[in-house]
């Protein structure tokens, strides 16, 4: 689904790259102001994700600190893609980038998938071809991965992984917040909370998927919207749907 | 650890002591409720884990402004209580508790030491869900420990509340005790409502 609300990824077709990318991180910088919602901030960066890298799709998945990993922002909300994402708690190349630490590169998953036998046969089902996966770092501590998704097989193909590299920095700042802290525990206190979150939007997407008989996409794009128009966290959105205080849909 | 305790929150907003490993363990809990602040409180408020690893030197330490719970350190630091860490107990909008941990020596957790508590809260918010919802069929043996971050169980969670009007945290437990009556796993029900291929109605209730 398109995007052209506020704070919408500059495009890349019009532009020269240097001004998208400059304007993109103005964006982000922008959205890192007091009490910003990290989910919302995750979600602008993967799609600035698509347009800069020139990805089919982008997603951001946070280790959960039990051996998992868990979607937390993706540059679409189409269920089949989040399944392609969250299918790698288990088994593919996000998974292995956040285990080693380094970036994956896979230029063509038609010749991974003895590496990954159940991801790759899902990835290609759902129109995907080649894959990068950059480690979100925080000092020693690996905290998620950047996913990029690419449609067509990249033959000879080098991703700017310096510039993915740089997104996925951005993002671990954002998922610290504002509490400029040394202690390594703040980063549990705001990934488990960044987790929380994302669990009570798919709360939210459900009860209205529900009422109104909509897609994922559109009941995610409604409290999406709510939230922009009236300057509120998507979580506290998300909170008021699930509690029946509030219908993004009617209002 | 030195000791352990948890409490409950019930939907309507009452709070109580469930278990504590020691006294201590039941002081802490009972100070945070008797003065509505505190660790756990903060912890059930905000969805995320609050850790103290030191209550003495807590602005040096993490970062941490002790101030709103004065009354809390001074209760419960006499009585040696050095480090608290609190975990929520949630599962997104579903808020059912927190986990309490202390210890009379000061340092933070390890990794390893998060993962634990982690999942013991997972296993925990799971439990007392089930305490929490006074429908008596609606228990389902845990084919699955630990949380799913699944994202379409969660989407499937909210269906469900609408489809049998009922409040998400009871919705969780019908899911789960279809998908037990089913053989299914709460991954594969909750697929099958996403996709619409199954509704829960009246007669599921």
């Amino acid at each position: 689904m398109t995007d052209s609300g506020a704070g919408a990824v500059p495009s890349a077709v019009d532009m020269p790259r240097d001004s998208v990318l400059a304007d993109t991180f103005v964006m982000l910088a922008d959205t890192l102001v007091d009490d910003y919602d990290v989910v919302e901030f995750l979600q602008r960066l993967a799609g600035a994700c698509v347009h800069l890298l020139g990805a089919t799709a982008a997603g951001l998945l946070l280790a959960d600190q039990r051996g998992g990993l868990a979607v937390v922002a993706s540059s679409s909300e189409e269920t089949r893609l989040l399944e392609v994402f969250q299918l790698q708690s288990n088994e593919g190349p996000c998974l292995d980038c956040v285990s080693s630490g380094a970036p994956v590169v896979c230029s063509d998953l038609d010749d991974e998938k003895q590496r990954w036998p159940r991801f790759v046969p899902v990835a290609a089902d759902a129109g995907f071809r080649a894959v990068v996966a950059v480690p979100m770092r925080l000092r020693s501590e690996v905290v998620g991965g950047l996913n990029l998704f690419y449609a067509t097989p990249q033959a000879g193909f080098v991703p700017d992984q310096r510039l993915a590299q740089a997104l996925a920095d951005v993002a671990t700042i954002g998922i610290l917040q504002q509490r400029a802290s040394h202690r390594s525990l703040v980063l549990v206190e705001q990934l488990q909370q960044a987790l929380n979150s994302r669990v009570t939007i798919e709360q939210a997407k459900g009860v209205l998927a529900e009422r109104h008989s909509i897609d994922m996409d559109a009941a995610f794009a409604s409290i999406r919207h709510y939230a922009r128009n009236h300057n509120e966290k998507l979580t506290k959105v998300a909170l008021a749907v699930v509690g029946g205080d509030l219908d993004p849909v009617s209002a | 650890m030195s000791g352990a305790g948890m409490t409950m929150a019930t939907p309507a907003g009452n709070r109580g002591v469930v278990c504590a490993t020691d006294a201590r363990a039941g002081q802490i809990e009972d100070m945070q409720i008797t003065t509505g602040l505190g660790p756990c409180v903060d912890a059930m408020e905000s969805g995320a884990p609050v850790l103290v690893g030191d209550l003495d030197n807590a602005a040096d330490s993490s970062g941490l402004d002790l101030s709103r719970w004065a009354a809390f350190v001074e209760g419960v630091r006499p009585a040696g209580v050095r480090a608290v860490f609190a975990f929520p107990l949630r599962i997104g909008s579903i808020t059912v508790g927190a986990l309490d941990l202390y210890r009379d020596e000061p340092g933070d957790l390890t990794g390893a030491q998060v993962t634990a508590a982690l999942l013991a809260a997972d296993a925990a918010a799971l439990a007392l869900l089930h305490l929490n919802t006074d429908s008596d069929d609606a228990f389902a043996p845990d084919l699955e420990t630990g949380a799913d971050y699944s994202l379409h169980i969660h989407q499937a969670t909210g269906m469900v509340s609408v489809q049998l009007g009922v409040p998400v945290a009871e919705a969780l437990l019908r899911l789960r005790a279809r998908a037990f009556a089913n053989g299914q796993t709460l991954s594969e029900i909750a697929a099958e409502v996403v996709a619409r291929r199954i509704r829960f109605t009246a007669e599921d209730r």
